[in-house]
């Protein structure tokens, strides 16, 4: 960074990035950091820090507008949310991504090609939410994700889509609820796509009753949309942490799935092929694989994940195997055991001596 | 007919029950206390009673019901008089068609309930504390009883007393003695039956602690998982099949393995094996390894039919048919100790991992006493229901071979068909007319009795008992009923919902996996014979006894039984699936059926309803 001089940051690696850098680049591009750190396999990419989207808000000459904008949802004004949005959509739209963030995005996206070993590999292009309430944010609307986006200009066109997404109505309305609205401001995580044959969502515990000796898989076939946007109900496993062992197997009928479209660019919902619909996604290698991947993250974290992954068509596990997201996951029902005691309280306890009757 | 006021619905009345055709009078087989009588109806019908399949699948023969009174005035008196469990006092039975019914009598009142918590911790918190130094001792008296009733001799009735009686100084007449012999045959029974429950409900309780302790804190645990972490690694139990697999080995390593040839009879295979110089030192073998091991009993234990390994081999010797037979595909049969041992450390250090601060410590604790306790746990039947039941209902058959020499029989076994105070009368009659050379009733007295009461028994074995009697309850609150027969208040809404029939049934999921096959409904000792390799064991409740058969079926469905039961410790020794506690397989399910087993969410469905003898694929 000092070799650079002046010229600020606006792009890095992902694995360059730590737990520290979700102030400047995301809790998103962050935790992928962390992941590489700890030798997870996650998709190669690089993120855009926040300082990006500064970059283009004041070179755009924008500052004034947005301000207002806020000023306006801040006396309550909550009608004009869409009217506010749309225009300042607009604006955005037709605002150049800056010079020097868009040679920085060129090299890493170069840097990427030459991975892939083809000249415009297809990346996924997500908003990455700055701060600790990024998991709010999320739900917020702010998080948008461009999948199978190809070419230097179209993921350009990607990042900005994802700083726009930050004067969506919802993304607005939330905001305008806050009492002190943190200044708008936001990450981009550009990784190189998985064209994934399965994919799924995985809990390091159980989600329904908080067992912390479980990890819990919804998985399905083609891109991970199906799933995350439920247009499927997915396979569902519960595995034991400790054997391996699956305690629990609910095989579903997925009919949906979503792949890239073969023109090129972007995805395609399809119909899964009729003798599909109802087989199981993952064979015991797979599962296998993944509660691996998912002991190894919750150890990293030291707490539980909600983990995005999908496994690659044409190549083997655990090779296949890409974790594309994890989060800490914050609404887990905590098991009901009764009052902690001891032991031999217990015990008695079961015997019908009543606590405290001694 | 119904008299329940519970909103929940009702189970039919104990007063509202038929006695099937050609069955009546019944009940003169039993002690009248055993009736749900008039005088008690005021109460009997509000209460909540479940057939004990478990214990008593089969109807009751009248000599039989020793192992009903015994067995609940000992468990009353541990736990109702000696720990004085606070609010659960003892068990009371009724018999219903031979079919024996429970209920738990409950303490209500809070000062009593305060009361008893004062014994209870002071005297269960002694045996804790001591276990395995009493638990050593409870072993040896359990070893001198088994020798001291090796030792009783059924006296025989001589026309002449020898000299001894005559010259000798502490001497009795035959008359005494036979008299003496019967009544303290009688007594160590009961013995026996006390020694059985001074651990039972202790050892129980601790174990239920930690599994609900699991439960709570590892919602999804699999059953299997906690019994792993406590079953013991060189158990009593497995320590017959052991002995079998030896003697596999040493057949084949002595070549003398072609004699085990499936269709044979153990009469069969010994006349072969006694061509051979070698084939007799095998026999050798074997012999030194019948005492004690072949002192497993082919059933559980309660009813005189369950022979011992030494009355009945085909058990053992089916196993070894098929241990050589593994052996030659080049099998392992040994269990892995090492490796169950490694394994049982592993999950134990694993789950306790995942537990934070005080949980870790109490997880350490509970499972540290599971571990001291389950030993009792384990062996308990061996000694008791096994090893001394097997020796008992044997000595009973010198008494009725003595009965049967003077025909009072027609046969020794028809002992069984009386009540224990009607042997003691034919005894009484025999001993006077013995004594003075008078005319015996007896042989036109008994005889017709015993035939009547046989016909009585096999059409009462045709009759389906209701899982359930009386009200549902709203909850199942007494410890011992959800303990020691996993009768809790899911598993009695599930029995009421199924009244009107179905057919899927539900349980508990005492074993994972899942498999379907053809059901093999087993009544008794005798039907075990015919179960074939790949079928579906559906019986009221498995016994670890039965082990063997374990290796040739595919999965087991009982009627009764627990988490804890253990039918469900051995099916997950032996990695079948299981569902216990349907409440009704037996009576639902019919051999030839083709049936789906979920040992993982613990549900059965019958796949192919219809006449189930007649279908004959899987």
């Amino acid at each position: 960074m000092m070799a650079e001089g002046l010229r600020p940051t606006y792009a890095r690696r992902l694995d360059e990035l730590r737990r520290a850098d979700d102030a400047s680049f995301g809790a998103k591009s962050a935790s992928l950091g962390e992941l590489l750190a700890a030798a997870i396999p996650v998709p190669g990419g690089f993120a855009l820090a926040a300082e990006a989207f500064h970059t283009f808000v004041s070179d755009a000459g924008l500052q004034g507008r947005l301000a207002a904008a806020q000023a306006r949802l801040s006396a309550g004004d909550l009608d004009s949310v869409s009217a506010v949005s749309r225009a300042i959509s607009e604006a955005m739209r037709f605002a150049p991504v800056p010079e020097g963030v868009r040679e920085q995005i060129a090299a890493c996206y170069a840097a990427l090609a030459g991975i892939a070993g083809e000249a415009e590999p297809p990346v996924a292009v997500r908003s990455s939410a700055l701060g600790e309430d990024s998991q709010e944010a999320t739900f917020a609307g702010q998080q948008e994700s461009y999948l199978w986006v190809r070419g230097l200009e179209h993921v350009c066109d990607a990042v900005r889509d994802c700083w726009v997404s930050l004067y969506s109505p919802p993304a607005l309305a939330y905001r305008a609820r806050l009492a002190r609205a943190p200044e708008p401001a936001m990450g981009v995580t550009v990784q190189l796509m998985v064209d994934a044959e399965v994919s799924g969502v995985m809990f390091t515990c159980s989600p329904v009753s908080g067992d912390p000796s479980m990890v819990a898989i919804n998985a399905s076939w083609g891109l991970g949309l199906a799933v995350v946007g439920g247009e499927v109900t997915p396979d569902d496993y519960l595995i034991s942490k400790v054997t391996g062992e699956v305690v629990r197997e609910h095989v579903h009928h997925k009919h949906v799935q979503y792949l890239p479209d073969p023109r090129g660019r972007g995805t395609v919902a399809v119909d899964v092929a009729q003798e599909r619909r109802d087989v199981p996604c993952l064979e015991a290698a797979a599962l296998d694989a993944l509660v691996d991947i998912a002991r190894r993250i919750e150890r990293h974290f030291g707490c539980h994940q909600d983990i995005e992954w999908a496994i690659a068509r044409r190549s083997v596990l655990p090779e296949s195997l890409f974790v594309v997201q994890s989060r800490p996951v914050t609404a887990v029902s905590r098991p009901k055991a009764g009052p902690s005691a001891d032991a031999m309280a217990l015990v008695m306890s079961t015997f019908g001596v009543r606590r405290g009757a001694d | 007919m119904a008299s329940t006021t519970s909103a929940l619905g009702a189970f039919p009345s104990p007063y509202s029950i038929d006695t099937p055709p050609g069955c009546e009078g019944w009940e003169e087989m039993y002690p009248y206390y055993a009736l749900f009588h008039e005088r008690r109806r005021e109460t009997d019908e509000k209460r909540f009673w479940f057939w004990n399949s478990m214990h008593f699948p089969l109807p009751m023969p009248a000599f039989d019901a020793v192992c009903i009174d015994s067995p609940y005035q000992a468990v009353g008196s541990w736990q109702n008089r000696v720990f004085a469990v606070p609010p659960a006092m003892g068990i009371d039975y009724r018999c219903v068609n031979g079919y024996i019914y429970i209920s738990g009598n409950p303490v209500t009142d809070p000062a009593k309930i305060a009361q008893r918590a004062e014994f209870f911790q002071k005297r269960a918190g002694y045996y804790y504390e001591n276990w395995t130094e009493l638990y050593a001792k409870w072993k040896t008296k359990m070893q001198v009883l088994i020798a001291e009733l090796g030792a009783l001799e059924v006296p025989d009735l001589p026309e002449y007393e020898s000299d001894e009686v005559a010259f000798g100084e502490d001497r009795n007449t035959s008359f005494y003695e036979v008299l003496d012999a019967y009544g303290r045959t009688l007594r160590m029974c009961d013995l026996m039956w006390q020694h059985h429950f001074e651990f039972l409900l202790l050892g129980y309780g601790a174990y239920a602690t930690f599994v609900e302790f699991c439960k709570g804190h590892l919602p999804d645990i699999p059953d299997q998982h906690i019994a792993q972490m406590v079953a013991g690694i060189d158990v009593l139990l497995f320590k017959p099949d052991a002995e079998l697999r030896r003697l596999a080995r040493a057949a084949i390593e002595m070549g003398v393995d072609a004699a085990f040839v499936e269709g044979r009879s153990p009469a069969q295979i010994d006349a072969e094996l006694a061509r051979s110089e070698t084939g007799r030192r095998w026999l050798e073998e074997l012999e030194k390894v019948k005492d004690p091991w072949f002192n497993m009993a082919t059933g559980d234990g309660l009813y005189h039919y369950y022979r011992s390994w030494l009355d009945d081999p085909r058990i053992p010797y089916a196993a070894l048919i098929g241990h050589i037979a593994a052996l030659k595909a080049g099998e392992q049969i040994d269990r892995p100790t090492e490796e169950i041992r490694r394994e049982r450390e592993r999950l134990a250090d694993e789950y306790g991992a995942l537990l934070d601060g005080s949980a870790r410590t109490t997880f350490t604790d509970l499972l540290a006493l599971s571990r001291t306790v389950f030993p009792y746990v384990e062996e308990h039947k061996f000694f008791c229901d096994y090893w001394f039941l097997t020796s008992w209902w044997n000595k009973i058959r010198e008494f009725g071979a003595l009965l049967a020499q003077h025909g009072f029989l027609a046969d020794g076994e028809d002992i069984f068909q009386l009540s224990r105070y009607e042997v003691f009368q034919a005894l009484d009659e025999l001993v006077l007319t013995w004594a003075t050379g008078g005319e015996p009733l007896g042989p036109g007295h008994w005889p017709p009795i015993v035939a009547r009461r046989k016909e009585v028994l096999a059409k009462l074995g045709q009759w389906t008992p209701p899982p359930a009697l009386g009200v549902v309850p709203d909850a199942v609150t007494d410890p011992m009923t959800i303990m020691l027969w996993g009768v809790t208040t899911e598993r009695v809404r599930e029995w009421a919902r199924q009244q009107d029939g179905g057919l899927t049934l539900n349980g508990a999921a005492a074993s994972p996996g899942r498999v379907q096959g053809v059901a093999r409904v087993v009544r008794s000792l005798e039907q075990i014979s015919d179960v074939r390799n790949g079928e579906i064991l559906v019986c009221g409740s498995t016994s670890p006894a039965w082990a063997p058969i374990f290796s040739k079926i595919a999965a087991t469905i009982t009627d009764v039984g627990g988490v804890m039961s253990h039918a469900a410790i051995v099916c997950r020794e032996y990695g079948l699936p299981a569902v216990v506690g349907t409440g009704r397989a037996t009576s639902t399910i019919k051999t030839g059926q083709l049936v789906r087993v979920d040992g993982t969410e613990g549900v059965v469905t019958v796949l192919r309803p219809g006449n189930g003898d007649a279908a004959d694929d899987g």
